[in-house]
């Protein structure tokens, strides 16, 4: 229907939100289910939950599909359900060391201490597109479940390991050549949900800032500073990539004792960067730390290396202003497509001064 | 045997978008921002049903601010009836219970994009702008530590020369909305793009000015009767938007100055239409010259 | 001394720890400003000297003397170890600048104070135009009409022989002579009592910089600001100054009239720096 910016509001929000409903009643295809979208589309649930910033399957993967599909949209609306949520308790610091992995590696040493686990990944498989029509493909698998499940009746799924790898920083720091980071006072971390984070923030700040930031966006700054114009990393090889799950615990409100309500998956990274700074202690490795909800490789890989790229600019550097303040997919995202809401009464106003300025010809008096 | 859903107080009104905490460390903000007036005060912005750079930081300002027995009217680019004012309305409407109206006389907080409305706003009356950028140094200075500073030594210098640039390179002062003014004589502010026809509005006005920026995590105040005051030099007068044509309904005022900013309808020949952008303004004054049917007045849904 | 527009008294900057004790073992008769205890630098130390109303005062040094470190202090652009930095214009000198807040000192830098840097661009702001970099100290200093801004912006570089028909032009676009000459003008603006040059024609051609130099020898005339002029080259100072200083490995070595100097130094250091600048 025609769309006047100004007139019958209502009628036009009604008819879009009409369409969508429509679309979604009327479909040819089945219902999507909510556990569909979990098992099948783990990453993009994964995407929702480090992004909304909410560890809760079932809510990522039904904004996923009320936002059909665009990942962004689905954040925001995990995150405006996460606002409306109280907030019921503040769970003990998780200790990354408590990690139950499903995946370990170590791409600086050939054999690090603790084993690496390959685990689930698509890193090695061939990017070859599978065309096998559906029906064929859906024989093939339930064949081979059941092959399977005669041939090793217990085999273990691809679930925890409940081993628990040394940390290569560990290593590193034994070795001494690697800059000590470890502070003897305690502080606070900082809730960035309550006091935005500006230029001059603490490094929990900035963290907590990419933990949630979108995907794309720590990847591209990432990219310009490794390769591109602004080159604040210079070496990076990474220490640890892992992918498990953290037990969240917290004191029971009644009897006070700590308990275990769950757990969370993440993924998480540290990148070792050579440093070469004239002010830097040249013989010695630095590490940056990488953590995001879900399996991310992609983001919590960026975070790390830009988590040490932070700690390396100088104070000031446009570096801490760019991931602060542009790297959040709600604010960037919002932002620009708010350019779609009317703009005519400005657009007036920059009319007339043309107006004005072809009046005076444009030299001083 | 307790479970996290005993523990949950579920609320009666589930359609609530925000919480009585978050409203009241809202209102503190704003309360600062009253007492510093101009200056951004740092909040911790919650995310809202509309997305960034939407008014999420106008409306979790009006959700704070309205009671149940306040009268709430929300436009943008001066009409209530538009897409985004008619969402934003329902959101408050729904969440907070209170009444609606397109008068500016009834309302006790009006939230606006871009435009003050043309009605004089009275004491008691709060007005809530929707702020896309708060900082009225961007474009002058891009480091934010030396923002910072600047606002902090009230060290303008920068400013005033990328006016005096502005006036040696185009003849005029060519900001064209959300020109920057002095709140107070201490801060300097953007006026969100509201168009200069609007800022003369702000000084020494018996109303309250809200400024929320939610993108930016930003509040900021103008209490009543402060003084706003647009940067420009002595000898350069601060010029509002030129009238081309009176609004098509030809009405002016007795003495047939420009009585209201109006907005132009181009047509596909060139030739174009202007109306009066404020638009509840225009039809009550039609009304009032017989050109209209009172009854039309209510042909916006709220 | 009555009449005095900036005092200087033991002023001392170190660049790393040991504070006062790694001054020892350091200076000319050592031949080093590292310190054999601590490592630190020590970019200058017990230097102390006044400036007058309409004189000029040269500090001489080759590069590593610490002669741009005391300016730099002086400047506000590094902070001092200890000493003093008094202006007869802030209290009648009985506040120390290395004592005020760095918004304090920067306060002094729109009508107290004036720098003229090596190079034009930290002086200068390029992307503005020439009258808009002047522009820049006037509004600081509460200027508010256009015309006026203006007009006193021509005269001064009418004054520093700017073409006027280039005041429009962005900075960036000027030879390095042309800056020069929009620093000066944008120094001068506020009519300071104090002015410190740093190596003012180094870096250009020598012709333009005869041009510059007989520029500011008038400039320090007719204004009759105190000034401080740092440089290596003799003939700035000869030209500009009616004393001078001359240091090494950061203390000075060598103090007098600027003429008496350079005709018949004392010291050893100095009697070689002349002898080799004179051929």
């Amino acid at each position: 229907m025609g769309y006047n910016a100004s007139k019958g509001g209502f009628d036009a929000i009604r008819a879009a939100e009409d369409l969508v409903l429509r679309h979604r009643a009327e479909a040819m295809s089945p219902w999507l289910e909510v556990e569909q979208i979990i098992e099948r589309l783990r990453y993009a649930v994964d995407r929702v939950m480090s992004e909304g910033g909410l560890w809760d399957e079932t809510t990522a993967a039904m904004a996923l599909r009320q936002a059909e599909g665009d990942v962004i949209e689905a954040a925001h609306l995990v995150r405006t359900y996460r606002s409306t949520m109280p907030r019921l308790a503040l769970s003990h610091p998780a200790d990354a060391d408590d990690i139950d992995v499903l995946r370990r590696i170590v791409p600086a040493f050939r054999e690090p201490p603790g084993p690496q686990l390959l685990g689930r990944t698509l890193d090695y498989t061939g990017r070859l597109l599978d065309t096998t029509p559906d029906d064929e493909a859906r024989r093939a698998a339930s064949e081979a479940a059941a092959e399977r499940h005669e041939r090793e009746p217990d085999a273990p799924t691809d679930g925890p390991t409940d081993r628990v790898p040394g940390r290569l920083l560990d290593v590193l720091r034994n070795m001494d050549t690697v800059v000590d980071r470890r502070r003897d006072d305690d502080p606070e971390p900082a809730d960035i949900s309550r006091v935005p984070a500006r230029p001059g923030a603490p490094r929990s700040a900035r963290l907590s800032v990419m933990a949630r930031a979108e995907t794309g966006a720590l990847v591209q700054l990432w990219y310009r500073n490794i390769l591109g114009p602004d080159q604040h990393l210079h070496e990076i090889t990474l220490g640890e990539v892992r992918h498990g799950r953290l037990p969240v615990v917290v004191d029971h409100p009644y009897s006070g004792e700590p308990i275990t309500i769950g757990h969370v998956r993440i993924t998480e990274v540290e990148a070792i960067e050579d440093l070469d700074g004239a002010d830097e202690d040249r013989t010695k490795f630095d590490v940056g730390y990488g953590i995001c909800l879900g399996h991310n490789e992609r983001k919590a890989i960026a975070m790390a290396n830009l988590d040490i790229a932070l700690l390396r600019a100088p104070a000031g550097s446009e570096l801490e202003q760019s991931v602060l303040m542009t790297t959040d997919g709600l604010d960037s995202s919002g932002f620009l497509e708010h350019l779609k809401l009317p703009h005519y009464v400005t657009f007036r106003s920059m009319m007339e001064r043309k107006t004005a300025m072809a009046g005076t010809e444009g030299s001083a008096r | 045997m307790s479970s996290i859903a005993t523990l949950v107080q579920a609320d009666p009104r589930t359609s609530r978008v925000l919480d009585e905490t978050s409203k009241r460390e809202i209102r503190r903000a704003t309360l600062t921002a009253l007492a510093i007036p101009g200056y951004q005060v740092p909040f911790g912005s919650r995310e809202m049903p509309v997305a960034r750079g939407w008014g999420s930081g106008g409306l979790q300002i009006t959700l704070a601010v309205v009671g149940p027995t306040n009268v709430v009217k929300v436009y943008d680019q001066g009409e209530d009836g538009g897409v985004n004012a008619a969402n934003l309305r329902r959101l408050v409407r729904d969440s907070e219970g209170v009444a609606t109206t397109t008068d500016a006389r009834e309302a006790d907080v009006i939230q606006t994009r871009h435009r003050v409305p043309e009605d004089a706003l009275g004491e008691g009356q709060i007005l809530v702008l929707q702020v896309p950028v708060p900082e009225p140094l961007r474009g002058v200075e891009r480091d934010m530590n030396e923002l910072r500073r600047m606002h902090a030594e009230s060290d303008y210098a920068r400013m005033w020369v990328s006016l005096y640039e502005d006036v040696v390179r185009n003849g005029v002062i060519t900001r064209t909305t959300g020109y920057p003014c002095t709140v107070d004589d201490r801060y300097v502010i953007a006026t969100t793009p509201i168009p200069r026809w609007d800022v003369p509005k702000l000084h020494q006005a018996p109303h309250i000015a809200l400024f929320g920026a939610g993108r930016e995590k930003r509040i900021y105040a103008i209490p009543p009767f402060t003084d706003v005051v647009p940067l420009t030099f002595d000898d350069i007068p601060f010029e509002v938007e030129e009238v081309a044509a009176p609004c098509r309904c030809g009405l002016v005022s007795p003495d047939g100055a420009a009585d209201a900013y109006l907005v132009e309808l181009p047509a596909q020949d060139g030739t174009s239409t202007w109306v009066c952008s404020d638009a509840d303004w225009c039809a009550r004054r039609r009304v009032d010259a017989g050109l209209l049917e009172a009854e039309s007045l209510q042909e916006v849904e709220l | 001394m009555n009449d005095w527009a900036l005092r200087v008294q033991e002023l001392g900057r170190i660049y790393g720890p040991g504070g006062a004790e790694c001054v020892a073992g350091t200076g000319p008769e050592f031949g080093r400003s590292v310190s054999p205890t601590t490592g630190a630098v020590v970019g200058c130390w017990d230097i102390g000297f006044h400036v007058s109303p309409g004189e000029a005062l040269g500090v001489i040094g080759e590069s590593g003397s610490g002669k741009s470190t005391v300016m730099r202090c002086i400047a506000g652009d590094q902070q001092t170890s200890t000493g003093r930095i008094t202006l007869r214009s802030v209290d009648d000198g009985a506040t120390d600048l290395g004592s005020l807040t760095d918004s304090e000192r920067r306060a002094l830098r729109i009508d107290q104070l004036a720098v003229v840097y090596q190079d034009p661009s930290e002086g200068l702001d390029l992307h503005v135009s020439a009258g808009g970099n002047i522009a820049d100290r006037l509004t600081a200093a509460g200027w508010r009409h256009f015309g006026n801004i203006r007009e006193r912006a021509a005269e001064l570089l009418a004054r520093t022989e700017v073409p006027l028909d280039r005041m429009d032009d962005p900075v960036a676009t000027f030879s390095g002579g042309m800056r020069q000459r929009v620093q000066l003008a944008k120094a001068l603006a506020n009519r300071p009592p104090v002015l410190l040059l740093d190596e003012p024609t180094t870096g250009l051609d020598a012709s333009v910089a005869a041009g510059v130099l007989d520029l500011i020898r008038d400039l320090l005339e007719e204004t009759g600001v105190a000034a401080v002029v740092v440089s290596h080259d003799f003939n700035v100072i000869e030209t500009l100054t009616r004393r001078c200083l001359v240091m090494h490995h950061g203390r000075v070595v060598e103090e007098g009239l600027t003429d008496q100097l350079l005709e018949d130094p004392q010291d050893a250091y100095s009697q070689r720096l002349v002898g080799a600048a004179r051929g």
